[in-house]
């Protein structure tokens, strides 16, 4: 069963191992900005779509894909549950 | 009640519907919306009663941006317009490509049409048609989009972007067989070598072969980073692999203004490119320049990294920016063929001689042989060695991507430059619909 931050988890575990982040890099986080923390750049941000597009079955607007939101974890995650939840399926 | 107010022009229109280029009252509030559209198109018009409708192709190519002002909704070509116009670099949004706004009188919310395909980007099974049938529909797609631009455009100065490449050659015959006196227009780096590159002297042997004036365009370095302001202004990018591919066209673009002026103007100077097959066939790779590597692609496989590309066609006006700025006109045919290109199966994106296998299905024995065999070099990085180009120029003179980034921010008044995350992201610009306030 997938927990209340079972997106976030996943999405934290792809962003790890797509782009190489130690599991002792303490500046790592759901909050953080992942792009201006040089986590993720234009060509990883490319990847990161693809994943959610194939792990969630969600293509991110492109309203969402410039917002605020889209620079972190959590920000991420809530996106996939929205349009999980528009979609009329559970993330 | 918002209005909207055009700042400054747009760039010119070269779509076509399969059988005819579209015309100006193509997009006029009220005509039926144009679903079949392929190739650049933007459109901002008005009626008399007061609606009006917004278009931009679905490709992206030709561009258009949008700020609200206490008054208006301001709609320009270029970012740069709106930022002298008052607006904050931050408020700029794109109006989404593949979308007709109609503004209707005392109407708040434009009613929204799509002009995006939606088989473009879904999987394509075995069971489509062949890869020899689909370069028949592109060859044929070619032939009648050349015959309808020769047809209205027949007394154009008209001029090919020719490097040598596969791309570019077969639109340098297409551009021989439909238009009267072609100008072929070759771009070489000089950086000391002595020798020009292997490009120009493949582009000289072609337009001496297919019959093409030609046109050599060797400039030093000084000359090419003149134009990075414009550059970067015009092509509405920092990134560097569209910064470099800028930078050639700057000075192609230059070339053939001065070649164009000499001639009496009755209509406009058109520079045909083979822009977009790259794009619609992957043919893309990271270079390497001094252990760095540059350019560098998402690890995605084939037909996803093509559907990554062509939504990135959206950013960047390299091509038909760039030349705007010296007054040209540029087509790219390949762009009417996009329906047959993006129908190319999985399992022919993943050979390694995809390109001159398609390329000789569709243009066969009118390309001489020694096209088909020669390995691809990008113009921007000049030969084999990578030392001879733009990118090495670049590279040399400190012009990286962190630079390019601070001076594009620097031109359009963007005061922290990690703010531009937020107006290119995977290849997309920032977007919205914009609506009117104040109307009821």
């Amino acid at each position: 069963m997938r927990t209340e931050t079972g997106v976030e988890v996943r999405v934290e575990t792809f962003l790890r191992a797509q782009f190489s982040i130690s599991p002792r890099d303490s500046g790592f986080a759901w909050d953080i900005d992942i792009f201006e923390r040089g986590y993720v750049d234009s060509v990883g941000v490319v990847e990161l779509l693809a994943f959610l597009a194939r792990e969630f079955g969600v293509e991110v607007p492109e309203e969402d894909l410039l917002s605020d939101e889209f620079s972190t974890v959590a920000g991420i995650a809530r996106i996939i549950r929205r349009l999980r939840a528009a979609s009329g399926r559970p993330a | 009640m918002s209005e909207v107010r055009l700042v400054g022009t747009l760039d010119p229109n070269f779509a076509w519907d399969g059988a005819r280029l579209y015309e100006a009252q193509d997009f006029r509030v009220g005509s039926p919306v144009p679903r079949e559209l392929r190739g650049a198109a933007v459109a901002v018009t008005r009626e008399h009663d007061g609606g009006w409708r917004i278009l931009r192709d679905p490709l992206g190519l030709n561009k258009l941006f949008w700020a609200e002002s206490a008054e208006a909704i301001l709609v320009a070509a270029r970012p740069r317009k709106l930022v002298e116009a008052g607006c904050s670099f931050d408020d700029i949004r794109a109006i989404p490509r593949g979308c007709v706004l109609d503004f209707v009188p005392r109407e708040p919310q434009p009613v929204e049409h799509s002009l995006r395909a939606e088989a473009w980007f879904s999987a394509h099974e075995s069971a489509g048609p062949s890869v020899e049938q689909i370069a028949g529909q592109i060859e044929a797609t070619l032939r009648g989009y050349l015959t309808a631009l020769a047809t209205r455009y027949h007394a154009a100065p008209v001029f090919v972007c020719l490097s040598g490449g596969l791309d570019s050659s077969g639109i340098a015959v297409l551009a021989r067989e439909h238009f009267a006196d072609p100008v072929a227009v070759s771009f070489d780096l000089d950086r000391g070598r002595g020798a020009p590159s292997e490009d120009r002297r493949t582009a000289e042997r072609l337009a001496r072969d297919l019959g093409l004036a030609f046109l050599d365009v060797t400039v030093g370095e000084h000359a090419l980073f003149e134009a990075l302001d414009v550059v970067l202004v015009e092509g509405i990018d920092w990134r560097d692999f569209n910064v470099h591919a800028a930078l050639v066209n700057a000075a192609l673009a230059s070339a053939i203004a001065r070649a164009a002026a000499a001639h009496a103007r009755r209509s406009p100077v058109l520079v045909l490119t083979g822009d977009l097959a790259n794009e619609f066939l992957v043919d893309y790779q990271p270079e390497t320049y001094r252990d760095a590597t540059y350019y560098d692609l998402p690890a995605l496989a084939p037909s996803a990294l093509r559907t990554s590309l062509v939504h990135g066609l959206d950013t960047c006006h390299r091509e038909v920016g760039v030349f705007a700025a010296w007054g040209l006109h540029v087509v790219q045919p390949y762009a009417a063929a996009v329906d047959s290109y993006l129908a190319l199966p999985e399992t022919f994106l993943k050979l390694e001689d995809r390109k001159p296998r398609l390329s000789r299905a569709i243009f066969g024995t009118r390309l001489p042989e020694y096209v088909y065999r020669r390995t691809k070099v990008r113009a921007q990085v000049g030969g084999p060695k990578s030392d001879g180009g733009v990118l090495a120029a670049c590279a040399d003179r400190g012009l990286d991507a962190v630079w390019l980034r601070r001076r594009f921010a620097e031109l359009h008044r963007v005061g922290d430059p990690s703010r531009l995350d937020r107006f290119i992201r995977a290849g997309r610009y920032r977007a919205a619909v914009p609506h009117r306030h104040g109307v009821n």
